[in-house]
């Protein structure tokens, strides 16, 4: 009975129509993972175009955008140029004053501000120290750093 | 059954095989033929395209923050002949929009070469017309109208001047080639201009970013103060109307770091409208008499005379002279400007008068050596170093030059017989000023780059005369002027200075009707915050200095105060002492 059994399995296992669909189905599964990584490869390469062209079109904006604020600023200088500032100054009643007509406070510890063009970058004059040593030194002096501290941090 | 499904199956796989097979071959066969070059060239020609891209030109400013020379876009208008569709109605609308001929636009257009794919019909085309082009352009379009296609626009930067003619001769203007001409624009054209780069520029997306960033050219703060500048050039035109002067040029320097505060000239012209400069300029010279044009200063050299007798011990402020009004120097009579005798007078009197036959008497009692030696350490014939393009260097004849004369060591004590430009008296006399070291003038106060400020530091030129020389002359100036009650006194404020009166040298000797006019002052003279140069040329309607140059030096340094704060000298010692 048991060997009858063992011949059914046996047979079941070597069943033709078996061995195809195990081929069928091994197939199968390189087409879908052929599939799948086609498809990751289309959505990665869809969204780098996409974002490409985004970055060529903000590009384009950030071109436009210089020149605007290039053409504003001359347009404000030019609106505030001495002679437009004098004749507005002027129209509305004002006169150039003189050296006798000023009064003088002095203000301990008052520094004149600098103007706003030169406040806005940042002074090289002054050394920067700010670089972490990890940035600048070799894997040799790091190996010797840790050496002289004894492995302690 | 199952054979007959065999066979097809064979077929199938047979056909697919060899269909494959054809298709790579095909491949294989295009990709090594002759025509693989001329597909490649194809495919690459519209994979991108090279463009030059000109960085944005640095802006300058004045030490204020106001802005001197800037942008603006302009726009070049041009027609890509291929996409045209309708020549007579781009000839028309462009030739209406642009003002021009209508024969030349057509010309251009339709006789154009057959290879040329794109023609530039107009360059430099401001905004407001290509505006209005543009929305006309757009109209057509959206009515499907396709009579202005292949019209383009192309946009770019073009150097503008929000306050015209303001400080012209010191800013330089930029042509429509990119380049600067004179002054700042020129000598730091390369920083301004920054460096044009030739990039590619990928069609495919994915390579967006291997487009180079173009830096911007440097921005350049300047030490001038916009305002001064201002009152300085609007009293240097009240000053040649008022004197009748032919020409003039003031300086205003602060003498403890050699900083430019303001500096005129005439004739001054629009930079916006550069095309002015042949109609205005005879030669690259005029362009800024302050640095541009050397000239014999007359007797505000005497102050230089002085400082030199006095450094060397040859004289003391109470030396007394007696002056007949006549000295005899290698074989030539001297006199003075007067041709009067003045008897006997220290050596204030001698500043005070302006006594050439005092001062040439000083340089014969210090000797060839001493004098021209001091000279020469002033910088007298070297230029000085300004961070301006067209500096002349002047001309000081020394023993051994085929051109010198004994005589010369009398005329030169008072600044005959030497040229120099105004700019190189204001920094020679700046040793006076402060405490004996002589400082390099210089208008670049800073450069920003990339977010970063890079400082100009102040330079020194060396120290001809000691702290104690330079203290005793800036008394002996100060006094010489309130002794005379000069015209250049400012109520308020302790001023020193010295008028020069000096005739203009002609091929067949010197000229017997006009003169050139100096002043060179400083204040306070406790503590000197501000120099004036002051030179016309040839007044009308006086030919001294004390009548012409030294009133004009007066209203600047009443301008110079109020620009720079500074308060009279009973207010700023009542702060000292507080």
């Amino acid at each position: 009975m048991q060997g009858q059994a063992t011949q059914i399995i046996h047979a079941y296992r070597q069943a033709p129509w078996r061995v195809q669909r195990q081929w069928v189905g091994v197939f199968l599964l390189f087409v879908i993972g052929a599939a799948m990584i086609a498809a990751l490869y289309l959505d990665v390469t869809a969204r780098a175009a996409i974002a490409g062209r985004e970055i060529q079109e903000t590009r384009f904006e950030i071109t436009t955008i210089q020149r605007s604020n290039a053409d504003l600023e001359t347009q404000l200088a030019k609106l505030t140029s001495t002679e437009e500032m004098e004749r507005r100054a002027l129209a509305l009643g004002y006169r150039p004053v003189q050296t006798g007509e000023l009064d003088y406070v002095a203000v301990p510890g008052f520094v004149a501000p600098e103007p706003a063009i030169l406040l806005a970058a940042e002074d090289v004059t002054v050394p920067d120290q700010t670089l972490p040593s990890e940035y600048s030194q070799s894997l040799l002096e790091w190996f010797d750093q840790r050496f002289k501290l004894g492995g302690a941090r | 059954m199952r054979q007959q499904y065999a066979i097809r199956s064979l077929i199938l796989v047979a056909f697919f095989v060899l269909a494959g097979f054809a298709i790579v071959t095909q491949m294989i066969r295009i990709q090594s033929s002759n025509e693989a070059q001329l597909f490649l060239a194809q495919g690459s020609r519209y994979s991108g395209e090279f463009q030059m891209v000109y960085p944005e030109r640095g802006e300058i400013y004045d030490r204020n923050g106001h802005l001197l020379a800037g942008n603006r876009t302009v726009y070049e208008v041009g027609v890509s002949l291929k996409e045209m569709k309708d020549p007579h109605a781009l000839v028309y609308t462009l030739a209406m929009y642009l003002g021009l001929k209508q024969e030349d636009v057509y010309n251009q257009l339709v006789n154009a070469p057959a290879t040329w794919e794109y023609v530039v019909v107009q360059d430099y085309v401001g905004a407001e017309t290509v505006n209005s082009l543009q929305g006309l352009v757009k109209q057509l379009n959206d009515a499907d109208n396709p009579r202005l296609e292949g019209i383009a626009f192309k946009p770019h930067f073009q150097r503008s001047y929000p306050e015209d003619s303001l400080a012209s001769n010191l800013l330089g203007f930029v042509a429509r080639d990119g380049r600067g001409y004179f002054g700042i624009e020129e000598k730091y054209n390369d920083l301004l201009a920054g460096n044009p780069v030739q990039v590619w520029v990928p069609s495919d997306p994915n390579k967006a970013m291997d487009i180079p960033r173009v830096p911007n050219g440097t921005t350049l703060v300047l030490t001038v103060n916009r305002d001064l500048q201002s009152k300085v050039e609007s009293i240097l035109d009240q000053s040649l109307t008022q004197y009748g002067a032919e020409n003039g040029t003031i300086i205003v320097m602060d003498p403890r770091n050699g900083e430019i505060l303001a500096m005129a000239s005439t004739p001054r012209m629009d930079l916006n409208n550069y095309s002015n400069y042949f109609s205005l300029y005879d030669n690259g010279s005029q362009y800024n008499r302050s640095i541009g044009i050397a000239y014999e200063p007359g007797s505000v050299f005497k102050v230089l005379t002085m400082a030199a007798a006095i450094d060397t011990g040859t004289v003391r402020p109470d030396t007394t002279f007696v002056d007949t009004g006549a000295i005899d120097v290698g074989g030539i009579t001297i006199r003075n400007w007067n041709r009067d005798a003045w008897g006997q007078q220290d050596m204030i009197g001698c500043l005070q008068h302006s006594l050439n036959v005092c001062l040439a008497w000083v340089s014969t009692q210090m000797g060839i050596q001493n004098f021209y030696g001091y000279m020469e350490k002033f910088g007298l014939g070297h230029p000085t170093g300004i961070d301006l393009s067209g500096e002349a260097v002047g001309r000081l004849k020394i023993p051994g030059d085929g051109d010198w004369y004994p005589v010369d060591l009398g005329t030169n004590a008072f600044g005959q017989g030497v040229s120099v430009t105004p700019l190189q008296m204001l920094m020679a006399v700046s040793s006076i000023t402060n405490d004996g070291r002589m400082v390099t003038p210089h208008v670049l106060y800073a450069m920003l780059r990339d977010g970063h400020q890079y400082n100009v530091p102040s330079q020194y030129a060396g120290s001809p005369i000691t702290a104690q020389t330079a203290h005793t002359l800036n008394d002996m100036l100060s006094t010489s002027l309130e002794l005379e009650s000069s015209q250049a006194l400012v109520p308020g404020y302790r001023l020193a200075g010295k008028t020069g009166t000096a005739q203009i040298p002609t091929e067949y000797g010197y000229d017997a009707t006009h003169t050139n006019v100096s002043f060179i002052g400083w204040g306070p003279v406790d503590e000197p915050q501000f120099m004036v140069y002051v030179w016309l040329s040839k007044p009308s309607a006086s030919i001294w200095s004390s009548e012409t140059a030294a009133p004009v030096f007066s209203r600047v340094a009443e301008q110079t105060v109020i620009a720079l704060n500074i308060p009279p000298d009973v207010v700023r010692s009542q702060i000292v002492n507080k």
